[in-house]
Parts: C-alpha cells; sequence; structure tokens
C-alpha cells in the first residue's frame, strides 16, 4: 500500500485519524493510505466507524461531530482547511456515491437540475455542451434514455437507475478519488452485480481510484486491492486483499469470513433440519393454487401475482426468491390473508383461507405468523419486550394473565434471550435482540407456520449467523413449517428444503433446493446465482469487465 | 395524471360550494333562533323614531313577516346572485356598503402576509445559517416571543415608537404608506412565527435527510444549497399553513384596524355587532366564509402542481416516494 514511487505522496493519506461525537469516540487512531488508480475496502458491521471515515474524508460530518488526526489529499492536509478552501475539492476531485439511492436525489427537482449542479464543476462555458456532457454520461452508465432520464423526477426512476445516475454525476466532474458508502446494499442482487461492475469499468476507464465502503466481505474481496478490516471504529487488520481474505490473521476477520454464506457453503447447512425425505411423503401444510392477484395503477391494471402454486411439506422451509417488484411481497400478504386473491385458492393447515371474513381469518391467524425484515420498525418503541411478546395472546385472550406471563417466558427461552429483557424497550436492545423479540412474539401462539419476511437482510452478518441459529434450532425442536422470503441466494440455499423462483408475478422454476440450484433450468435462474458475490473465485479482470448491458428494464 | 388532476379539482370545487352554502345556512339559522327580535329591537329604538306603520312596512319589504324557511330562501338566493339586503340602520344596500372598506382591509391583510413570509424566511435562513456568534440558534427562540406577545401590543408598540417617537407616520392618517406597513408589521408578526416554526422543522428534516449531503458533496455552497435544495421541499407544507392562517389574519384585522383607527371590514363588524345590525353581519360572516374556502381552495388546487410526487387518488393526494411505490414494479 505503500505510494508508487516513494516521491509522489499516495493520493490519499490518513494517519491517526479519531472522530469523537461529544464525549463518544466512533473512530479511534486509523491509517491508510490509498495510491493513485488504486481500490481499499474499509470493511465492518454497523457502528465500526467505516461510514464516519468516509465522511470525514469528504468532511460532511455532522456538526457535533470533531475530527482530530491527518488527511492528506494529494499531499495536502484537508482537516485543517477552512471550508472555503476544501468546498472547491468537493465534487471535483472527490466525488461521492451514496449507501440509499432512493433518498440521495432532491426529491421534488428533476434530476436534470441536479445534474446541472455537477457539470458546472467542469471548465466548460458553453451550456450545450455540458448538456451533451450529462447526457453522455447517462449512457456511459448504462442509461437507455439520457434525455428521459434528465427529465425525470427521482421518484420516476428504479433504485438501480438511481444508482447508476448517482454515479453518473459523480463521476462527471472527473474527480482522481471516489468514495462509495455501501452503494450497493439497498439494491437488489442482480442489480448490485451491475453496479459493482459499472464502478470497476470507470475505475480502470478513467483511472479514478476508489474508496468502499461496506460490510460484505465479498464484495470488497471482489472488487479492491487492498482491504481495512474496522470494528468499534478501530483497525483490526490491514493488507493486500488476497493475503487478508485468504489467511485473515485477527480472529475479528475469521469470524466476519466464517458467517458470510456465499464464501461458506456448509455454514448453516449443517443446522437446518435434514427432512428433504419429509418433501415427498408429509402431507402439505401450505398450499397455494392458481392464485392471480391484480392491481389497478393508474388506469393500467397489473399483475402482481400471475397463476402462481406451490406446496410446503409440515416441517420444512420454503423460499421465494426473486428481485424487487417479482410478487414476492404481494404472494406472502396473500398467504397471509391481508389481501384476498382475484382467482386461485389458500389452504394453511387444511383450513380454506381464501374468500373468508376478517373474524374468521383471526383463527388462521393463531395458526399463522409473520416476522418482519425490519426489526428496527417492526417493534413498538413505547411498548416493554413483555407486553410486545404478549400481546398476541390478550388479542386472541388466551389462558389466564399467568399462564401468559408463563408462555412470554417460554417464548423468550425459546429464542435463547434472558428475562431481564422483559422490562427493556426496543431501543434498549441491538438489532439482533429486537428480531428475537419479534420472533419470540410470533412463536408465542404456538403457530404451525411462520412467515419469514427476509429476516436478516437489515441485520449484520454475525448477527444474522445468530438469527438463522435461531430460526433452524426453532424448527428442528418445535417441527415449524417455514415461508422464507430472501434475495440472498447463498443463504437460502443452506436454510430451504424446496424454493420457488419469481419473475415478474410468475413462477418460472421450483423443486428442492439442490435441484434447482444446482442445475437451473432458467436463464433468470442463473442470472440470480450469478449475482451473488464470491470472493476471489469471481474477481472481475481488466478484460472481462467490459461493457455491460442496459439494465433490464420492466 | 392531467384526467386524474381534472377529477380531483372538480371534487374539491363541489366539496367548497358545499361548505360555503352550509356556512350561510348555519349562521341564518343561529341568527334567527337567538332569543328575542333584534329586527323589532332595532326598528323599535326611540332614536329610529319609527312609527309602527312603518317598522310594518319595513318588516313586509324585508320579507321578515314570511316562515323561516322562505326568508332562508330569499336570503340565500339574493346571497347567490349577489344582493346581501339591506342595511337596517343606515337603510343602505350592504353590499355597497362592504365595498366601501374591502379594499382597504385587503390591502392591510395582503401586506401583513407578505411581511409573515419575508420574516419567516429570514428567521429559518438566519436560524439555519448564521454564526452562533451572530445569535444564530438564538433567532430560533424569536418565533415563541412572537406568539406571546398578542398583536395589539406590538401595534401599541409601533405607534409609540414609530408614529410618536420617530415621527415616521401621523396617527390621524391611517392610510398613509408608512401607517399601513406598520399595521401590517403589527398584524404579520404573529403569523411569521407560526410560519417560522413550520418552515424551521422542515428545514431541519429536509437538511437532514441523505440528499443535502450529497449536494454538498457535489460543492454546493451553504447558500445554493438553501434557495436550490431545501426552500422548495420545506415551504410546500407552508402553503397549507397559510391557507389555514387566512381565518387568524381576518379575525386580527379587527383588533388591527381598531389600534390603528383604520376604517376596514373590522370596523364594520364592530360597529354591526353594537348596533345589531343582522343582514351586514350575516353577510360578513358569509363572506369571510367564502375567503376562507377559497383560500384553501387555491391551496389545495396549487399543492399538486408544485410537489411532483404527490399522487392524486380520488379527492386525496397522496405522496409517493419510489417508482416501485408508484406502479408496485420497477418502471423505465
Amino acid at each position: 500500500m505503500a505510494s508508487q514511487d516513494g516521491l509522489t505522496p499516495p493520493l490519499l493519506r490518513v494517519d491517526g485519524l479519531s472522530v469523537a461525537y461529544g464525549p463518544n469516540e466512533v473512530v479511534r487512531d486509523v491509517g491508510f493510505e490509498l495510491g493513485r488508480g488504486k481500490s481499499l475496502a474499509l470493511i465492518g458491521e454497523s457502528g465500526s466507524g467505516k461510514s464516519t471515515i468516509a465522511r470525514a474524508v469528504l468532511r460532511l460530518l455532522p456538526p457535533q461531530g470533531r475530527a482530530t488526526g491527518k488527511i492528506a489529499f494529494r499531499g495536502q492536509e484537508v482537516l485543517s482547511l477552512p471550508e472555503r478552501r476544501f468546498r472547491p475539492l468537493r465534487g471535483k476531485a472527490i466525488g461521492f456515491v451514496p449507501q440509499d439511492p432512493g433518498n440521495a436525489l432532491n426529491p421534488v427537482r428533476t434530476i436534470g437540475a441536479q445534474a446541472e449542479e455537477a457539470a458546472a464543476l467542469l471548465d466548460e462555458r458553453d451550456p450545450r455542451i455540458r448538456r451533451a456532457l450529462i447526457l453522455d454520461t447517462f449512457a456511459q452508465v448504462g442509461l437507455d434514455n439520457p434525455q428521459r432520464v434528465y427529465d425525470s423526477y427521482p421518484h420516476q426512476l428504479s433504485g438501480g437507475m438511481l444508482q447508476r445516475v448517482l454515479i453518473g454525476l459523480a463521476v462527471l466532474p472527473r474527480p482522481a478519488l471516489l468514495v462509495a458508502d455501501e452503494p450497493t446494499s439497498a439494491l437488489d442482487v442482480t442489480i448490485q452485480k451491475r453496479i459493482l461492475d459499472l464502478l470497476s469499468r470507470l475505475r480502470q476507464d478513467l483511472d479514478i481510484s476508489l474508496l468502499l465502503i461496506t460490510h460484505d466481505l465479498a464484495i470488497a474481496a471482489e472488487r479492491t486491492d487492498a482491504i481495512l478490516v474496522l470494528k468499534g471504529g478501530e483497525v483490526q487488520e490491514a493488507g493486500p486483499t488476497a493475503a487478508v481474505f485468504a489467511a485473515p490473521a485477527s480472529a475479528y476477520a475469521r469470524k466476519l469470513h466464517a458467517d458470510v454464506p456465499a464464501l461458506n457453503p456448509d455454514r448453516y447447512a449443517v443446522l437446518r433440519d435434514p427432512g428433504f425425505a419429509r418433501l415427498k411423503t408429509a402431507a402439505p401444510k401450505i398450499e397455494v393454487a392458481g392464485v392471480t392477484k391484480t392491481f389497478a395503477v393508474d388506469g393500467r391494471s397489473l399483475t402482481a401475482v400471475d397463476n402462481v402454486s406451490f406446496a410446503v411439506p409440515a416441517g420444512t422451509t420454503h423460499a421465494l426468491v426473486g428481485e424487487s417488484g417479482s410478487g414476492k411481497t404481494t404472494t406472502i400478504r396473500l398467504l397471509l390473508g391481508l389481501d384476498q386473491p382475484d382467482t386461485g385458492g389458500i389452504t394453511v393447515a387444511g383450513a380454506k383461507l381464501e374468500g373468508r371474513a376478517p373474524t374468521s381469518l383471526r383463527e388462521a391467524w393463531r395458526h399463522l405468523q409473520l416476522v418482519y425484515q425490519n426489526p428496527f420498525t417492526s417493534l413498538d418503541p413505547t411498548w416493554k419486550v413483555e407486553s410486545l411478546i404478549r400481546e398476541p395472546l390478550d388479542r386472541f385472550r388466551i389462558g389466564t394473565p399467568r399462564e401468559r406471563a408463563d408462555r412470554v417466558r417460554e417464548a423468550l427461552a425459546n429464542v435463547g434471550l434472558g428475562e431481564h429483557l422483559l422490562s427493556r424497550k426496543p431501543s434498549a436492545l441491538s438489532g439482533g435482540q429486537r428480531q428475537r423479540v419479534a420472533i419470540a412474539r410470533a412463536l408465542v401462539l404456538k403457530p404451525d407456520v411462520i412467515v419469514l419476511d427476509e429476516p436478516t437482510s437489515a441485520l449484520d452478518v454475525s448477527v444474522q449467523a445468530d438469527i438463522v441459529g435461531v430460526l433452524l434450532d426453532l424448527q428442528a425442536t418445535l417441527g415449524l413449517t417455514y415461508v422464507f422470503v430472501s434475495h440472498d441466494l447463498a443463504l437460502v440455499r443452506q436454510l430451504a428444503h424446496s424454493v420457488s423462483v419469481m419473475h415478474r408475478g410468475r413462477i418460472v422454476e421450483h423443486g428442492p433446493v439442490d435441484e434447482i440450484f444446482d442445475r437451473p433450468r432458467e436463464a433468470y435462474t442463473r442470472t440470480l446465482l450469478d449475482a451473488i458475490p464470491a470472493g476471489l473465485s469471481s474477481r472481475p479482470t481488466a478484460r472481462t469487465v467490459t461493457r455491460i448491458a442496459a439494465e433490464e428494464l420492466a | 395524471m392531467q384526467g386524474a388532476y381534472l377529477n380531483y379539482a372538480a371534487k374539491r370545487l363541489l366539496q367548497a360550494v358545499v361548505v360555503v352554502l352550509l356556512t350561510y345556512v348555519f349562521t341564518f339559522v343561529v341568527v334567527s333562533i337567538l332569543p328575542g327580535d333584534p329586527v323589532t329591537n332595532v326598528l323599535r329604538d326611540p332614536q329610529n323614531g319609527f312609527t309602527e306603520a312603518e317598522i310594518a312596512q319595513i318588516v313586509a319589504a324585508q320579507g321578515l313577516d314570511k316562515p323561516i324557511p322562505v326568508q332562508l330562501w330569499n336570503s340565500l338566493s339574493g346571497f347567490l346572485t349577489g344582493d346581501l339586503g339591506v342595511s337596517l340602520r343606515s337603510s343602505r344596500p350592504v353590499s355597497d356598503m362592504i365595498a366601501e372598506v374591502l379594499p382597504s382591509t385587503l390591502r392591510l391583510a395582503g401586506a401583513a402576509i407578505a411581511v409573515a413570509l419575508v420574516l419567516a424566511m429570514a428567521i429559518a435562513y438566519g436560524a439555519r445559517f448564521l454564526p452562533h456568534r451572530y445569535g444564530g440558534a438564538a433567532l430560533r427562540a424569536l418565533p415563541s416571543l412572537f406568539l406571546s406577545v398578542p398583536s395589539f401590543v406590538i401595534g401599541l408598540l409601533l405607534i409609540h415608537i414609530f408614529g410618536f417617537q420617530l415621527g415616521l407616520f401621523m396617527v390621524i392618517d391611517p392610510d398613509s404608506f408608512w401607517a399601513t406597513f406598520f399595521a401590517a408589521v403589527a398584524l404579520g408578526i404573529p403569523i411569521s412565527a407560526q410560519i417560522a416554526e413550520v418552515l424551521m422543522a422542515n428545514l431541519d428534516h429536509e437538511a437532514s435527510q441523505d440528499y443535502a449531503d450529497v449536494a454538498r458533496a457535489r460543492g454546493l455552497r451553504q447558500s445554493r444549497l438553501f434557495f436550490r435544495h431545501l426552500l422548495k421541499p420545506s415551504s410546500l407544507p407552508v402553503v397549507t399553513v397559510i391557507a389555514l392562517m387566512v381565518g387568524e389574519v381576518l379575525g386580527n384585522t379587527l383588533i388591527t384596524e381598531t389600534v390603528f383607527g383604520r376604517t376596514g371590514v373590522g370596523s364594520l363588524i364592530q360597529r354591526s355587532v353594537v348596533t345589531q345590525d343582522l343582514p351586514v353581519l350575516q353577510a360578513i360572516v358569509s363572506l369571510a366564509a367564502l375567503v376562507f374556502v377559497v383560500i384553501n381552495l387555491i391551496a389545495d388546487l396549487i399543492y399538486p402542481l408544485l410537489d411532483p410526487r404527490v399522487k392524486l387518488v380520488g379527492a386525496a393526494p397522496r405522496r409517493v416516494t419510489t417508482a416501485d411505490e408508484l406502479s408496485g414494479k420497477v418502471s423505465a
């Protein structure tokens, strides 16, 4: 990671950087170097300080944040520069690609108006040429119809397209350094691959250095020259990617590596109930037959779920996979009875679900519970853990107060939480603890079926390991039937027994998970599987990073 | 969008008409069932010196001897055709009396809202960007102070300082430029406080959004960030607030006009209440309702045009934030 010739300073050099919010030090004594045209990944889980470091480099820390130490850009110390002298570097020399594209553009101004701000950083006086450069850049980042994108408002584009726009705006003024803060964590896995390919290609074409912030070790390994592993604001390990990835020296880096499903094909599979035989023998717990649901949008009708059928034998896990908009969410809403299908039938535990009055649906819900993807929004922050878990028992008037309290404790023990948490509120719990509480709440009614809607997608990878362990353990001991919705195919492969691949409202392929994933018949399934970042083995070389195909637009 | 908007506009217009008509009927009924008979009380007032025969003649001419529903019908159809009846005191057409005082009040109210807007914007901008040592943070306390001082106190202070001490305007000439200006300031200050509160809260919210940081990372300076990015999304809710504020402006005009000795709708109301001149009161209350409804209608009609995210569903606008939400599917 030393500078190329020892004479010219590296493009970016960080030395003894510490960042504190009041008395709270969130980054401690971090140092690294990034050479011209090189790439470096800052990797760590939430709270590791990786985004804070990125913001310190851009000097975009919130007002109460104080950075000390040294950050040298092209040999010039930037932390001590007055804002007036640092501002010209922003955009023009240091570009920024944010995490959540859906929130990174002003919602009430057109994309074009915001692109003009980036174009204004070029030394081009003619507005027509500036405009042409913008449209050129949009085409370069793989946007099909640049003029239309220019005239659109952000809400009219999909997340993948917005991230292309943002990358385009960041590279338009030809910066020397691009800081990308989890640029793909809000996107589908196939779109993630295309965006990462795009970043790799632009980096080579335009000779831009990349500081990539990510929580995904596989992505870091696939895309960068060097890695810096962070935990709790401190560097755990640093070095060339190949070395860190192949033989992590620190315990934390080893654990990080071991918990990524894509890198460890057997990490969770050994915990799965070996109930594949049930796929053929057991009676189906859930039967969905020929279900169709159409919504009216702007006068047009949109078939969200099109003739979908699947059956889940008792005690097994069925996974629904596919990209956003493929109909996964509508399917589980129909399964839960939250929406009524237009045609088709749904049977859960022998009871028909469709066409029921809301009152008799309540009966079905005793056997059918949901664990929502984001435990940070699914638990009422003003309630105590005990009330949260007891609520379903109160609603269904089950047992005496004493029995209810016992069942709450039992459910809590089932998910491996101590009773001392009963009087806490969600804000005093970690993400993993919250999701355990959500699972306990689903368990307390002793249901047969639990619908898991991306139960780990909002959580860190080590917490995910934890939650997956709890879920598999519960299935083995209680014989639960799961419907598992996910876009993480590496996790599905280890967790599910059978799988349905959804695309544009249809099930394009279904069957036992090994069969489908080892020998996919459909091109779409192959695309999904290819998009899983696999670390060093799938590292793109200069030659394979060719112009990407235009994003498939539905 | 086009068809949906016309559909929405038609529904909102219909709702507005219904509200105005109901207000008219409501005021009429309330006045009719009040104990005592204000009409005959007024006419029998010895100061007026009407004979019984004359009173009977006036009552017959105004249709006051007819049953209440018939009176309501006559009065309502008159209101709809622009005939607001005749004052019991001066026997002049009510519409003439209102037309006389309306321009002065409209000038005052319009100036007050303009003052309020400028002041609110200055407070919000200062609170956001003025460095601490120039009192940036202290500005945040200003709206609460403005709200806790009644506008007539502010009015009296302004008259004392700028009228008597500095001699900028003559109290006996209330329609001069400076007199109108300071009346508008007195009226506008409490209004500005409420707008500033909303604006500051929204600015804080918008400034904490990712797009504000991303725009700064694009090299934008603070003033550009404020005017090009933050101001528009933050002021959208202000449109609604101003529309709701119109009722308060109308109410406070009454006090401000009295304090500054102006002739206006406020003083007309005051006179009519004291003299129990019912046709005038009925007309003013109905017109006030009309103004309130029309302003709110305008606010509702322009809101969807200002905010591209608003999607019209029936008579209610709804905000969408992503393309996926708009179509349930990734759209091109």
